[in-house]
């Protein structure tokens, strides 16, 4: 094996761009917390770009890469540090065999994302290597193939990919700015006074957030009806009001469906900054419309179109 | 740009910017969990690549769908629709109603797949999964609980447990738990106030007017009154998608020998 698990970090996983198809079975889809990063440091690398990676909450795993690699790590800046020298993020880095890879400390960002060049050499399951509820532990050991294809792609990936490029993808997550939502099926069973509240505040992540979601504190909201809906499906970024008043925002682990109410959706392309915030972090609310969201994540989408 | 629809009794709105919901009147009934599953095999057999998801679950139907394939679809991009036309469109589909040349092939396979399955139930009235379930007091670990709040005894909860057929509405919460009812009135109780740390697996439990199996060791808060040996859900592709939405299942009485005999948990 290849790459090796020295020390255990307190939630890390392998993610991809999700599990799709099997939400009817009860199945969660799973995937990136932040697709953007995640897909950045594979664009990077010239990997697929919705490849599985290492994705990294700190404290942080520490890895020993028993043969040589292209790697390159996104997302926060948790100071990378290779045989305790400080390397860069969001450049592909190329590890020796022996070499140690840790994390110092959280300087920016929720969630660093640790891509290898290659393919990873592990069976999916249900077509993803997503993994769901367990986390990456000491002495885990990966191997990733390299592959020619690959290679050139990366070449070609190298010479698209300005660093003023690379950093017009990355820094949009670590930026502020309202969390766009688009209204749901029980917003309007929202009380005027905390349809206000919640246009008009301030919330911030809370302790407990986690890959199944994030709680936010802030002004608490009441309906003018029960709490009570029959259970339906809901999505990553729905904004789910709990019976205590307080929100939940759904995230990449969230079940497939839930019987509280909805009270709307954050848009995919504001997720990863959600995903990114601390919990200093101010977060505004702003309702949009489906059209801006839409044009909005094509415009993303496009930076990543290069790829053959 | 409209964002809703009302289209014969269903109403259309968006989850955001990646699904749909297409909904019915909240309540759980046969009736609406038919249609629903209805129209879930409607919108499938149109294999519409950008669709990743169809979700139902009691009173809705949940498409989700990816952004980019949905605007690169011929169809969809040929007639400039909006994701909620696009949707809009699928329910005129489906209520025959159609006219319109953009949605009339849609309507024609959808009709013919109708045509095919008329005399079958979209809830597979015919089949009918069994379940063993041993409701021995060491395994049904809060039948006495129904027995001192509904006033009634063990062999009446068994009796009442396993004579009723159950639909399966939705799954969820975990993976391959299914949400079954109705329980009968004699023997429904509400959840544990504050969760169970865990429930084994196999666990069979009362949740009010619903009845579940916990697919794996889990916390949980329903009311437990035995357990199956026989496992409903596994990584496996073949136990994958053991009960789904529209099964009708029913339960039957095993003694703890059998149990053991049977466990598939082990």
């Amino acid at each position: 094996m290849a790459i090796q698990i020295i020390k255990k970090g307190i939630a890390d996983t392998i993610q991809d761009i999700g599990r799709y198809g099997y939400q009817h079975l009860g199945i969660q889809a799973n995937g990136y917390l932040d697709y953007q990063s995640a897909r950045l440091a594979n664009y990077i690398l010239g990997n697929s770009v919705n490849a599985p990676v290492f994705e990294i909450h700190f404290p942080a795993s520490s890895f020993c890469f028993t043969r040589n690699y292209t790697i390159c790590i996104s997302g926060a800046n948790f100071v990378p540090l290779l045989n305790e020298k400080s390397i860069a993020i969001n450049t592909a880095i190329e590890v020796k065999q022996n070499d140690i890879l840790q994390f110092l400390k959280p300087l920016e960002g929720r969630v660093a994302y640790i891509a290898i060049q290659g393919k990873i050499k592990e069976e999916a399951w249900l077509n993803s290597h997503s993994y769901f509820a367990n986390s990456i532990q000491k002495d885990a050991q990966f191997e990733w193939e390299v592959s020619s294809e690959i290679s050139n792609q990366f070449l070609k990936n190298s010479e698209l990919l300005s660093s003023e490029i690379i950093n017009e993808m990355h820094s949009p997550i670590f930026s502020s700015g309202p969390i766009q939502f688009i209204p749901g099926p029980a917003w309007n069973d929202l009380t005027e006074a905390s349809q206000k509240l919640f246009l008009s505040t301030e919330y911030h992540i809370g302790m407990q957030a986690n890959r199944m979601g994030y709680p936010l504190k802030g002004a608490l909201l009441q309906l003018n009806k029960p709490n009570q809906y029959l259970s339906a499906a809901v999505t990553r970024g729905t904004l789910q009001l709990l019976p205590n008043g307080e929100l939940m925002v759904l995230m990449a682990d969230h079940q497939t469906i839930g019987g509280y109410a909805n009270l709307g959706q954050i848009i995919l392309v504001d997720l990863p900054r959600l995903a990114q915030a601390s919990n200093q972090t101010s977060i505004h609310f702003m309702e949009t419309t489906i059209d801006t969201a839409h044009k909005l994540y094509q415009q993303i989408e496009k930076k990543f179109i290069h790829r053959s | 740009m409209k964002t809703n629809f009302e289209n014969m009794n269903w109403r259309l709105a968006l989850l955001g910017d990646h699904a749909l919901v297409f909904s019915l009147e909240e309540k759980m009934s046969e009736e609406i969990i038919e249609k629903i599953m209805a129209l879930k095999k409607s919108i499938e057999i149109l294999h519409f690549d950008f669709i990743k998801e169809l979700i139902p679950s009691y009173h809705t139907l949940t498409l989700v769908y990816d952004i980019n394939l949905f605007y690169q679809n011929n169809i969809t991009v040929k007639n400039n629709q909006s994701v909620v036309e696009f949707g809009n469109d699928m329910l005129t589909a489906f209520n025959s109603a159609a006219t319109n040349s953009t949605i009339k092939n849609a309507a024609e396979k959808i009709k013919a797949n109708n045509n095919l399955i008329e005399n079958n139930s979209f809830t597979d009235r015919e089949k009918i999964i069994q379940i063993p379930v041993c409701y021995d007091e060491r395994l049904g670990i809060d039948l006495e609980n129904i027995v001192s709040r509904n006033k009634i005894s063990i062999e009446e909860i068994i009796k009442i447990h396993t004579e009723e057929t159950y639909l399966v509405y939705c799954l969820g919460f975990l993976p391959g738990f299914a949400y079954m009812g109705k329980v009968n009135a004699a023997i429904q109780i509400a959840r544990h106030a504050s969760p169970r740390k865990e429930v084994q697996a196999g666990s069979v439990g009362i949740a009010g007017m619903q009845t579940g199996i916990y697919p794996m060791n889990s916390p949980g808060g329903w009311q437990i009154i035995g357990r199956t040996p026989i496992k409903i859900f596994d990584k496996a592709p073949a136990i994958l998608g053991k009960l789904s939405a529209g099964n009708r299942i029913q339960f039957y009485p095993i003694d703890f020998a059998e149990f053991e005999k049977l466990n598939e948990y082990k």
